[in-house]
């Protein structure tokens, strides 16, 4: 049995800096450190060893960390927006970036993956109608924030109002893979891109039946001044949120988004601009396409 | 004579604040939200960037973690140890962000990261040396070891508890307390004692 003349090991001596040895043993080794001039040794040198890490940990750390100005307020502002969702959106919100968005538990559970080629189809002969083609690839940043239809004309998979609506946002977080962005990239032209000036992102959110394919992901400029990924998101939000509602059918929704995104947010949030707070987002590391 | 390591080096563990319960508005739980943020800004910045991921992935982390935080406090959900959940997401997502990037946890390359001697403010230079050279002995010493025994130093040097620390990783309490032991008998045999 364990008293205060045994030696305590290291372990019990950290267990105790941690509170958690019982109070028994804790007292039983008070008093041992008071009889015992080399364990009182020992706690010294594992203090100073600690000391020093922590110090060398955090000066390291030091080198590199920015100041949280910056970084507190982009929160401030995500928050605000996120706060500002209609009530009931909380839980069921999801915030689509691709690169945050792992599709295969986005879909888990779901029946199988298989393209609804109608409603693609229909999408994209829509679209073809809709849309002046322009296969030209002039300089991207330049044509503003929507994708090239004959690109980009959308995909989905079946996928129920139940599916989408019981997706939890922390069960979605992934990313696109590498190989598939930069092949997004380079059908847009893209050969040079700097990693500050896109997002790929879906052009139909997976929150809206959408999936992780070449044809439904494009290069998304963060410069756009007005028509950037932070109102697509915010529009995607809404969309998701009437969809999960029954306020919206969820075919209608994807078709909207797809034939022109831009259209659709006037159409949804009644207004011909962006809302006051969908201000350009900030650079995201994350959803960066980075060569 | 009191065991005590956490106030080591000057710098006590984080409080938790108390987040208002039960049916609180979202500008309440937004502000409660930016004041955690403020408070573990930088301890997450520091363990995520030890995942080898760069500090625009980890700011990037942090903002999904404490947006993830407000969701999950706007729902209502437990609030007991917010500092050990705020790290477990954390982890989750620097992993997932490492698996992502296809890197090695070591293309950090902390081992090129080294203190210089200008950050101390010792005026001897001599004593400046030294420290920085030490404190590079310690970092290279972590670096070598197995990554779950790097996470829960540096966790532990967070000032997160056994307890909190087993959490986060999903190891058993035992595990953490061998973990903490072998790694410092290392930094100790580094440190020449």
């Amino acid at each position: 049995m364990l008293d205060h003349h045994v030696h305590p090991t290291d372990e019990e001596l950290l267990l105790a800096a941690d509170g958690e040895l019982s109070n028994h043993r804790a007292r039983q080794l008070n008093r041992h450190l008071a009889d015992c001039w080399e364990c009182r040794a020992r706690v010294t040198e594992l203090e100073a060893t600690i000391a020093g890490f922590m110090r060398a940990h955090r000066q390291t750390a030091k080198l590199q960390l920015p100041a949280i100005t910056g970084s507190q307020a982009l929160l401030a502002a995500r928050l605000n927006e996120l706060a500002s969702s209609p009530p009931g959106n909380a839980r069921s919100f999801v915030r689509w970036r691709a690169s945050r968005l792992n599709i295969s538990i986005a879909i888990g559970g779901v029946f199988c993956v298989a393209f609804t080629l109608i409603a693609a189809l229909a999408i994209r002969s829509y679209r073809f109608t809709t849309h002046v083609a322009s296969s030209t690839l002039v300089p991207y940043l330049e044509q503003g924030a929507t994708p090239n239809p004959n690109l980009t004309p959308g995909a989905t998979h079946t996928v129920s109002v139940n599916d989408v609506c019981s997706m939890e946002h922390e069960q979605v977080v992934g990313q696109v893979s590498l190989s598939l962005r930069q092949q997004v990239l380079k059908e847009y032209g893209i050969t040079q891109a700097h990693p500050s000036e896109y997002e790929i992102d879906y052009l139909i959110a997976p929150g809206l039946g959408g999936t992780e394919d070449i044809h439904n992901l494009w290069p998304e400029p963060y410069t756009s001044p007005t028509w950037n990924a932070y109102a697509k998101d915010a529009l995607e939000e809404h969309l998701h949120h009437l969809v999960c509602a029954g306020k919206l059918d969820i075919t209608t929704a994807q078709r909207d988004i797809a034939t022109d995104w831009i259209a659709a947010y006037k159409k949804y949030f009644h207004t011909e601009n962006p809302l006051p707070a969908r201000s350009p987002r900030p650079i995201l590391h994350s959803t960066k396409y980075s060569s | 004579m009191y065991v005590s390591f956490t106030g080591s080096v000057g710098e006590m563990p984080y409080p938790i604040r108390v987040v208002t319960t039960g049916s609180a508005k979202p500008s309440e739980i937004e502000s409660q939200v930016l004041v955690l943020f403020e408070q573990f800004h930088d301890p997450i910045l520091r363990y995520t960037i030890s995942f080898g991921i760069s500090i625009q992935d980890a700011e990037e982390i942090a903002q999904e973690v404490f947006l993830a935080l407000f969701r999950h406090l706007q729902a209502g959900k437990s609030q007991a140890n917010l500092r050990g959940w705020i790290f477990r997401v954390a982890h989750n997502l620097a992993l997932k962000q490492r698996i992502s990037n296809h890197k090695l946890h070591t293309s950090l390359d902390q081992e090129t990261i080294t203190i210089d001697t200008y950050l101390d403010s010792s005026p001897d230079p001599e004593e400046q040396v030294f420290f920085a050279q030490r404190q590079n002995r310690l970092l290279a010493v972590v670096n070598a070891l197995p990554e779950t025994d790097q996470q829960c130093l540096r966790l532990r040097a967070e000032g997160l508890r056994y307890r909190e620390i087993a959490a986060v990783l999903g190891i058993s309490l035992g595990s953490v307390s061998i973990s903490l032991t072998r790694s410092l008998a290392r930094l100790n045999r580094a440190e020449g004692r």
